[in-house]
């Protein structure tokens, strides 16, 4: 619980200095093309309320699941998971990487449906859809 | 008494290994999904933790991981259900909970320290699993 919040709060600061900056810019020069570092703002100047963020998992995320992979696997500290490595690659068989999957709901409070659950292979995919619903959620 | 709190419905038998292996994976996710139920039924949050209890299911799935027989996956994950209905819905007691799926075989055995001495490797294997 307490993850999450932080992830959240995490998540909103980083994104309200931005968005301010944003919406001074906007109403002052009238125009849809600007530079932004990092983030892209697609839609702002259609729907001003609306946020749409897409940004790829964040590392903090990606050391939680990282962890929580070694530890389930009982992979010694020096095999080196990366966020591209697979599962299988790692030696997790099927129920393996079901138990990842569990694990990762606990730890992050989401619940992950069955369908999207069948198409994570990698470390990436699973730290990308924990932010989608972790998103959804927040 | 509500004792068919998730009621055991007999599903036509898998028609391939294919389908079994969903509903295995389907089971092992409904079992995780309960078990933070099952910890505060029977209040074990002091004695072990959830990742302990979700291995101790994926161990026992693996046991008969080797079945290749679809209607026997059938009636495994059967008996699975219904072991985990009987849990959930309290129709066990916190001993039976903890002897059977907290303390592994060898809790039993570790008091047994200078009895064990001179036993063999051959029935040490023998106590811990069929298969060796």
């Amino acid at each position: 619980m307490a993850s999450l919040a932080q992830a959240s709060t995490a998540l909103s600061t980083s994104c309200k200095p931005t968005l301010q900056a944003l919406s001074s810019r906007v109403s002052s020069l009238k125009s849809v093309s600007f530079s932004i570092t990092g983030k892209r703002f697609p839609s702002l100047s259609s729907r001003p309320g609306r946020l749409q963020v897409s940004c790829s998992a964040k590392p903090e995320t990606l050391n939680k699941v990282c962890d929580i992979v070694k530890k389930q696997l009982a992979l010694p500290d020096t095999t080196a998971v990366t966020a591209g490595s697979k599962f299988t690659e790692l030696g997790a068989d099927s129920l393996d990487t079901v138990e990842i999957v569990m694990g990762l709901e606990e730890e992050f409070g989401i619940s992950v449906e069955e369908d999207s659950a069948q198409t994570i292979a990698t470390v990436q995919d699973a730290a990308d859809l924990i932010e989608k619903l972790v998103e959804k959620k927040a | 008494m509500s004792f068919t709190l998730r009621s055991v419905k007999v599903p036509p038998n898998s028609v391939s290994l294919e389908e079994a292996r969903h509903r295995v994976f389907d089971f092992f996710r409904a079992a995780c999904r309960s078990i933070p139920t099952i910890m505060d039924i029977y209040n074990l949050q002091d004695v072990v933790a959830p990742s302990h209890l979700r291995s101790v299911v994926a161990a026992e799935i693996r046991k008969h991981s080797s079945v290749t027989n679809p209607k026997v996956i059938d009636m495994l994950l059967f008996k699975a259900m219904e072991e985990l209905n009987n849990i959930t819905e309290h129709a066990k007691q916190r001993h039976h909970i903890i002897g059977q799926y907290v303390v592994g075989r060898e809790g039993l055995l570790q008091d047994t320290g200078t009895k064990d001495q001179g036993a063999s490797d051959f029935l040490k294997e023998f106590y811990k699993t069929n298969y060796f």
